[in-house]
């Protein structure tokens, strides 16, 4: 483990320490919470995990980031986004992801894209959007939540 | 057997990973090896992170006192608005589709479309457990710019949302006051906590909680707990 992940641990003990003392049933509430979320989930992140394993394997970064190199930076970076959109990879497995591609050399902008539209676009719950919020909104907020994580990512790109 | 079926249905994602990886452990089997180890490696960081995660998000909800920041909401429109929208989306949990029910009501309590779209992008971006995740495998510098330029992002074009759809553009639902219990299955992430709470009155079903056939009276304290810790406040009981 490395040091930043020891001390997230230490952290977090911390607080449910404190928390315990505050109030126990409390706590063991939330414990009991913090169980069921991970259960319910369980079973797609490992399947999730499983899918980026084997692409990662028949798609090595080191390739994609050939690959990705070789076309215009607008052009990667839209498609990038595109394909944030229309995937649906929970955000803690997106960060390893992520990181991996850029130690492969995959440009800044495309995987900042990439990892925006992952969370804040998402076709696979326009429907449900539609449905709460009505079209017009729902056209609204994600296209301009895209058009935004292009400007994002653009702007990482120059500041770092 | 039906049962088998049923639960192939439920996760047919999976069942087609695995197929995959049956096909290609026999047509190449260094392939399918690597693609185990490269899986495991995603593993291992999972499981030293998620639990973390969790846990701080359940704290989160339990000492952040939600109900409070969502009976300001409504009545602020101006910078604290703004500023209690990102606060609840930081540190609400579930997908970001668990948000539109509690969002919808808060519409009907006077929020603006502006705070909606705030809290809905922020639900979905900047969740405070996440930055920490995204420290650890991107780092500081990464995590922090791109955090600060979401939140300028948000807030610019929170506000074109603001310019060009209208309240009225909502549908209006009048919603009949329901009689009895219901479970909003949109908003339902399937977390089984209901079924924990009152395993006699819920059961789960193709991963969303639904309500068993029930011929007695449920008991209100239990009913009650399981409504409140519904994380999505999915369960609705309309007393008659």
């Amino acid at each position: 483990m490395d040091i930043f992940t020891i001390a997230v641990w230490i952290i977090t003990a911390g607080f449910l320490i404190f928390s315990f003392v505050k109030d126990k049933s409390k706590t063991k509430e939330a414990l009991k919470s913090a169980l069921g979320m991970g259960k319910g989930m369980l079973i797609s992140i490992l399947s999730i995990i499983f899918a980026i394993g084997l692409l990662l394997t028949i798609f090595t970064p080191e390739s994609i980031a050939a690959f990705v190199e070789k076309q215009n930076v607008l052009v990667a970076t839209i498609s990038a986004a595109i394909l944030g959109t229309v995937t649906l990879v929970p955000a803690f497995i997106a960060f390893p992801l992520v990181g991996t591609l850029i130690s492969g050399g995959v440009g800044i902008i495309p995987s900042v894209a990439f990892l925006t539209t992952l969370t804040m676009v998402g076709v696979v719950t326009f429907p449900l959007e539609i449905k709460a919020f009505g079209k017009k909104f729902t056209f609204v907020r994600n296209g301009l939540s895209f058009i935004f994580a292009i400007v994002i990512a653009l702007v990482m790109g120059v500041i770092i | 057997m039906t049962k088998v079926i049923k639960k192939i249905r439920e996760n047919l994602f999976l069942v087609f990973i695995i197929l995959c990886y049956a096909v290609i452990l026999i047509i190449k089997p260094q392939t399918g090896f690597d693609a185990v180890k490269n899986s495991g490696y995603y593993i291992k960081e999972m499981l030293m992170i998620m639990p973390v995660i969790f846990v701080l998000t359940a704290l989160l909800d339990i000492w952040v006192p939600k109900q409070t920041i969502m009976k300001y909401l409504g009545q602020e429109s101006k910078f604290k608005g703004i500023f209690l929208s990102f606060a609840l989306g930081a540190i609400s949990a579930g997908p970001v589709y668990a948000a539109f029910p509690i969002c919808i009501m808060l519409h009907k309590k006077g929020a603006s479309i502006r705070n909606i779209v705030i809290i809905l992008s922020s639900w979905a971006v900047i969740k405070i457990p996440m930055l920490i995740n995204e420290l650890k495998f991107l780092g500081p510098k990464f995590m922090l710019v791109r955090w600060v330029l979401t939140v300028f992002a948000i807030l610019i074009f929170s506000w074109i949302a603001s310019k060009i759809v209208k309240d009225e553009d909502l549908p209006k639902k009048i919603k009949e006051v329901k009689t009895g219990l219901s479970i909003n299955k949109d908003a339902c992430m399937g977390c089984t906590l209901c079924t924990q709470e009152y395993k006699e009155l819920f059961e789960m079903s193709n991963k969303k909680a639904i309500i068993k056939e029930h011929s007695f009276e449920p008991d209100k304290e239990r009913l009650k707990k399981a409504i409140d810790r519904c994380p999505v406040n999915a369960i609705e009981f309309g007393e008659e």
